[in-house]
């Protein structure tokens, strides 16, 4: 068993290094099919894994040391438990789709070589995250993947830096490094929650740290539960570390199914589950994380709402989605979180390619508003945005109705009612948006043809590949129990109260009702012809939400302007004019007292005579002074 | 071989007075060969190193001045043994490297004359040779910059001697009081470091002496206000001068703390943790700030070096294994990524003539191997875990949390202020069009660029993942200090801070 553990590890890695030998020369097909193929080794031995587990439980392997010093100790160790195989498996799978989909997406790209060499080090950056045994190893994978996150988000970084009115982003490479260190900001909090873990367990390991919490104060709990949330807030996108993610959007379609949306953005959720037991200890750190993911959630979708973008409306679905992950963890559910995490995952990476396709046909525009009429030509990527949406809406029996509803049960059974509507609410925003998204693209009026687009559907095998995403975002959900049944092995259980489950018929109903309004709602407004209102596009809530509340103008002006000018300021008026001068004037002073006694050296007898009495009178002085003191 | 140490020593003093006798022609691999065969004996030195014996091995003792206790006494440990191996590394990388072809005779006969005194300083066990190693080399790096720098080299050079001659005047004016004070204890002179360590001083005069040592190793690391010469002589300094300066000479400055301070005067150093800590995270953060305003690309890996030096001097202080041998690591990974650093920097501005970051952009397109060389070295020097960076920083940081959280969190702040201004200037000369006509046609790394440059990312990548083999001879040398200062603390807060690790061994 100790293979395949070490199998789906590193195929990933053996897949990226050998891309990279062939990163710098032209495009290779076969650099796409050994790195598919190699992805699809390391699913299949996760597949497997998944059996085992399933049968056997959890596997652990100790690889070798790598930090020793003082009494710390930290290995390379994989513990691949249930929780871990379902993520081991959903990661696998995505990726595996991912690599083939980018054969035919990055088909014309100068950088295709390159592109498979950082999408496979991602893959593996994300195993050693999710099977690390212990905190530091998920932090190599944590900073792992942002690095790979920051060399995809900025994959063509050839382009200039532009205007925010031109581009949000202003351009790929501002985006990757706004990522990086947004989230390099969370993983100092990150940092100091393991430090804190360290000195006051002497362990980094998951099962001595959960085994010790008991002896710590209630008050250290919260100071370890609060920081590790930092850390995820960062990778997770949460306000007010949430502004990368839609900007991440420059990378290239591909990157942002995987990355962006099924799995880099979750591993705040998996240390959240991961660290269940300490959560568990502190369930009023708990309540803020749900709050707010809730008020992320809402905050997130009604962005939106007014977005013209394709791929940042599918970005801020994400993130509210992150939020309803984020919801249930907090609530104490931490499988329900799990089980909307691979829904999720497999839905919107199905949502994501799809947008790469019609991305694809439309030359790069990404303008909802330019397109239209597209499933008379594109009638395969219709489906399957479809099913994504429908599955993103939360419509019976498609993979989102499942876990979505869950998480909303577990609201109101936790009768936190405020989280409930809120989250009840945003899924009536979410059935909106997603198809007005599907009727201004596929719907509609063929606006494309006024900009001379001539859209095209992609290769069959593109197609094909996204097939198994599609067929998880409808069954997936059919699964719930065993997959319950799985989880909680290792997760706490999560039980309904009586009263919950009486109700469960009338809160299914309700929450179909708003998704199916917001559905009705979409269909009136955008099935036809997009009717433009310049009224309401001038109005100022429409001016807030399309300027995302206006936090990234916020940010620059309140943080990085001010840092920049700060900088210049520690430079030339500190460093040069106070520091450096004094430094300098000591030495100039030295040199001018030098000067000056150089009029001693006469070369006179009797000059010489007369200092000399000077200093013996002096010494003299002197001496009596001292004689007196002492 | 008994006298490793000796050999070590001067071997490269012999080679490099022969090498007057060297033609100009043959004079490049008469140096790379003489720093290949040092670099291969220092690599036989750790060979023969007993890991798990944390106390001074290869020890040579020579009386030279017995009656003022003067002693040719060399010796090392863990904590040496390392920045000895990165010193004739370093300077072999630097020769391999050398693109200046002006009297490159009597630069690489100083370049020698510069390892020797490197190579001293690390091994003597006698403060007076130590002393006499440490300023010695100030003559050849003074002489590198003064006949191979930039515009301002004489301004620049004079600025580095002076500076750096007068705090270690002051810290020899303290050596001499510590050896006055044994005189007076035990009736004989002594200038030996195992001597001193055994001396037990009262607080009052540990303050006097912390602060005299003090003085000459924080202008040496640069610590804070103590830096401005720190920019002028990387400025002006050629691209050899400036990579030895960086990966080595800077810590002379730093093991000085760890080799005299801490042993000699734990009491004090526990007393002063918080102004020294104050010190280091201004550095760390002030820096930082400065740094990000740089256009020059040379002065933001000038100055991001005096922020990485702040979190090593903050492990120093951690007063625990962890963070001082996080602390020590970090030496050597600063060391590798700085050296680095500043020979990339040397292979634009051999191409263009300017370190101006606004004169590049779009350079990944044109040069794919030089980006990506930058790029890895970026990512070491931020701190990316299973890269060199990451150890030493978390080690340092982790052993400080102990002391205190806030200033921990203050100083972790270097893992984001670090990425703002190397992140930035790698968009700035990386990322982007191409917008300069002349960078369109520029060559990507030559063979002698990787030779000296491939090496340095195997270490970079290699001690990133597994970094036992130099962690634990340092760990055991480092465990054995600090249960001495432990034992030899006098004042009940030194006793509670200094924290001796569980698995130490016992004293042999």
């Amino acid at each position: 068993m100790e293979t395949l553990v070490y199998t789906a590890l590193f195929a990933p890695l053996v897949s990226s290094l050998f891309a990279a030998l062939f990163g710098m020369t032209p495009k290779r097909q076969f650099v796409g099919i050994v790195t598919s193929l190699l992805l699809f080794v390391s699913f299949v031995s996760s597949a497997l894994l998944l059996d085992y587990v399933m049968e056997f439980g959890s596997i652990h392997v100790t690889m070798m040391d790598w930090i020793v010093a003082g009494d710390m100790s930290v290995p390379f160790g994989f513990n691949v438990d249930q929780v871990t195989a379902v993520m081991m498996t959903v990661v696998t799978l995505v990726s595996t789709v991912v690599h083939i989909y980018s054969n035919g997406y990055m088909e014309h790209d100068k950088g295709f070589n390159r592109f498979f060499s950082y999408l496979s080090a991602f893959v593996f950056s994300m195993m050693v995250l999710v099977m690390s045994d212990n905190f530091l190893g998920l932090f190599i994978g944590w900073e792992g993947v942002g690095v790979c996150s920051w060399l995809l988000i900025g994959f063509w970084y050839h382009k200039e830096d532009v205007g925010r009115d031109v581009n949000p982003s202003i351009s790929p490479a501002w985006a990757a490094n706004e990522a990086f260190i947004m989230n390099r900001i969370a993983d100092l909090g990150m940092l100091v929650g393991i430090f804190l873990i360290y000195w006051n367990i002497g362990s980094l390991q998951y099962d001595v740290v959960f085994s010790h919490l008991d002896g710590l104060s209630h008050g250290m709990l919260v100071a370890i539960g609060i920081f590790l949330f930092i850390g995820a807030m960062g990778k997770s996108a949460q306000f007010p570390l949430h502004t990368w993610l839609a900007d991440a959007m420059e990378g290239p379609t591909p990157v942002s199914a995987l990355i962006h949306a099924a799995t880099m953005v979750t591993a705040g959720v998996y240390l959240v589950i991961r660290a269940n037991p300490l959560y568990d200890m502190i369930p009023e750190v708990g309540y803020f994380i749900a709050a707010l993911g809730t008020f992320v959630a809402i905050f997130a979708a009604s962005m939106a709402l007014v977005n013209r973008d394709l791929k940042r409306i599918i970005a801020y679905s994400t993130l509210s989605q992150l939020g309803y992950m984020f919801a249930a963890a907090g609530l104490g559910a931490y499988w329900v979180a799990l089980f909307h995490l691979a829904a999720h995952a497999f839905f919107k990476a199905l949502l994501f390619l799809g947008a790469g396709n019609v991305m694809h046909a439309m030359h790069d525009e990404l303008d909802i508003f330019k397109m239209g009429g597209l499933k008379k030509i594109m009638g395969w990527t219709y489906a399957y945005m479809g099913v994504a949406s429908l599955a993103l809406a939360g419509i019976w029996p498609l993979a989102g109705f499942y876990s979505k509803d869950t998480i909303l049960e577990v609201a109101f059974n936790e009768h936190t009612y405020g989280i409930w509507f809120i989250l009840w609410l945003t899924a009536g925003l979410t059935a909106f948006y997603s198809f007005r998204l599907v009727f201004l693209t596929f719907w509609s009026d063929s606006r494309y043809k006024e900009f001379g687009f001539h859209p095209h559907e992609v290769q069959k095998y593109v197609l094909w590949a996204m097939a198994p995403l599609a067929i998880l975002a409808v069954v997936f959900g059919w699964y719930k129990d065993s997959f319950m049944e799985f989880v909680t092995r290792t997760l706490p259980l999560y039980e309904m109260s009586e009263h919950t489950h009486h109700m469960v018929g009338v809160l299914i109903a309700v929450t179909t009702l708003v998704a199916v309004g917001g559905i009705v709602v979409a269909y009136l407004m955008y099935s036809r012809r997009l009717k433009r209102n310049e009224k309401i596009e001038k109005s100022l809530p429409y001016r807030v939400l399309s300027n995302q509340y206006y936090i990234p103008i916020f940010y620059e002006k309140a943080f990085s302007k001010p840092y920049a000018e700060l900088s210049d300021i520690a430079w030339k008026e500190i460093d040069m004019q106070v520091v450096d001068a004094t430094v300098d004037g000591i030495a100039h002073l030295v040199e001018e007292s030098g000067d000056g006694a150089r009029g001693m050296q006469t070369g006179n007898l009797s000059d010489y005579l007369k200092w000399m009495a000077f200093g013996v009178i002096a010494l003299a002085v002197l001496a009596v002074f001292v004689a007196m003191k002492s | 071989m008994e006298n490793i140490l000796s050999v070590l020593v001067f071997f490269p003093l012999i080679a490099a007075l022969l090498g007057i006798l060297v033609n100009e022609k043959s004079i490049r691999a008469y140096g790379i060969s003489v720093a290949t065969i040092e670099f291969v004996l220092s690599l036989w030195l750790w060979m023969s190193y007993d890991s798990a014996n944390g106390g001074f091995q290869f020890i040579e003792f020579f009386p030279i001045a017995s009656d003022f206790g003067i002693n040719y006494y060399l010796g090392i440990d863990g904590i040496s043994l390392f920045i000895v191996i990165m010193a004739t590394m370093i300077t072999l990388i630097g020769i391999v490297s050398l693109s200046i072809t002006k009297n490159l005779k009597n630069l690489i006969i100083s370049l020698l004359f510069l390892e020797v005194t490197m190579v001293g300083v690390f091994v003597s066990l006698d403060a007076i040779v130590f002393y006499l190693f440490w300023e010695f080399s100030l003559v050849p790096m003074l002489y590198i910059i003064g006949a191979w720098g930039g515009e301002k080299r004489v301004y620049a050079a004079v600025k580095f001697f002076l500076y750096t001659f007068t705090g270690s005047l002051v810290m020899l004016v303290g050596m001499l009081y510590v050896a006055y004070i044994y005189h007076s204890v035990s009736g004989v002179w002594s200038f030996a470091l195992t001597d001193w360590y055994a001396l037990v001083l009262p607080l009052s005069v540990q303050k006097w002496l912390f602060w005299a040592f003090f003085l000459g190793f924080a202008i040496k690391v640069p610590m804070f206000p103590f830096h401005t010469w720190l920019p002028y002589a990387h400025g002006q300094a050629p691209t050899v001068g400036s990579v030895i300066l960086a990966a080595v000479l800077l810590k002379m400055g730093s093991y000085g703390f760890v080799r005299f301070s801490l042993p000699m005067f734990p009491d004090a150093s526990v007393a002063y943790i918080v102004p020294v800590a104050t010190i280091a995270i201004i550095m760390i953060i002030y820096t930082a700030m400065v740094a990000y305003a740089q256009s020059d690309m040379k002065q933001v890996i000038a100055y991001s070096s005096i922020s990485h030096m702040g979190v090593i001097i903050l492990g120093t202080f951690a007063m625990n294994a962890e963070g001082i041998t996080g602390s020590i690591f970090q030496m050597l990974s600063h060391g590798i990524v700085s050296g680095a650093l500043f020979l990339l920097v040397g292979v634009i501005y051999d191409r263009t003539h300017t370190k101006e970051m606004s004169q590049f952009g779009g350079l990944a397109a044109v040069m794919p191997k030089y980006a990506l060389i930058y790029g890895i070295m970026l990512m070491a020097s931020v701190g990316l875990p299973l890269t060199i960076g990451f150890i030493g920083e978390y080690l340092s940081l982790a052993g400080f949390f102990k002391i205190s959280p806030i200033m921990t969190l203050l100083a972790g702040t270097s893992i984001i202020l670090g990425a703002v201004y190397m992140l930035s200037l790698y968009k700035k000369t990386f990322f982007g069009p191409v917008t300069n006509e002349k960078n369109k046609t520029l060559t990507d790394l030559n063979s002698k660029e990787l030779m000296g440059l491939v090496p340095l990312v195997a270490i970079v990548i290699w001690l990133g993942v597994y970094p036992k083999p130099v962690l634990v001879p340092i760990d055991n040398s480092v465990k054995a200090l600090v249960s001495f200062m432990h034992e030899k603390a006098q004042t009940p807060e030194a006793r509670a801070i200094i924290k001796v690790s569980k698995s130490t061994k016992e004293a042999k």
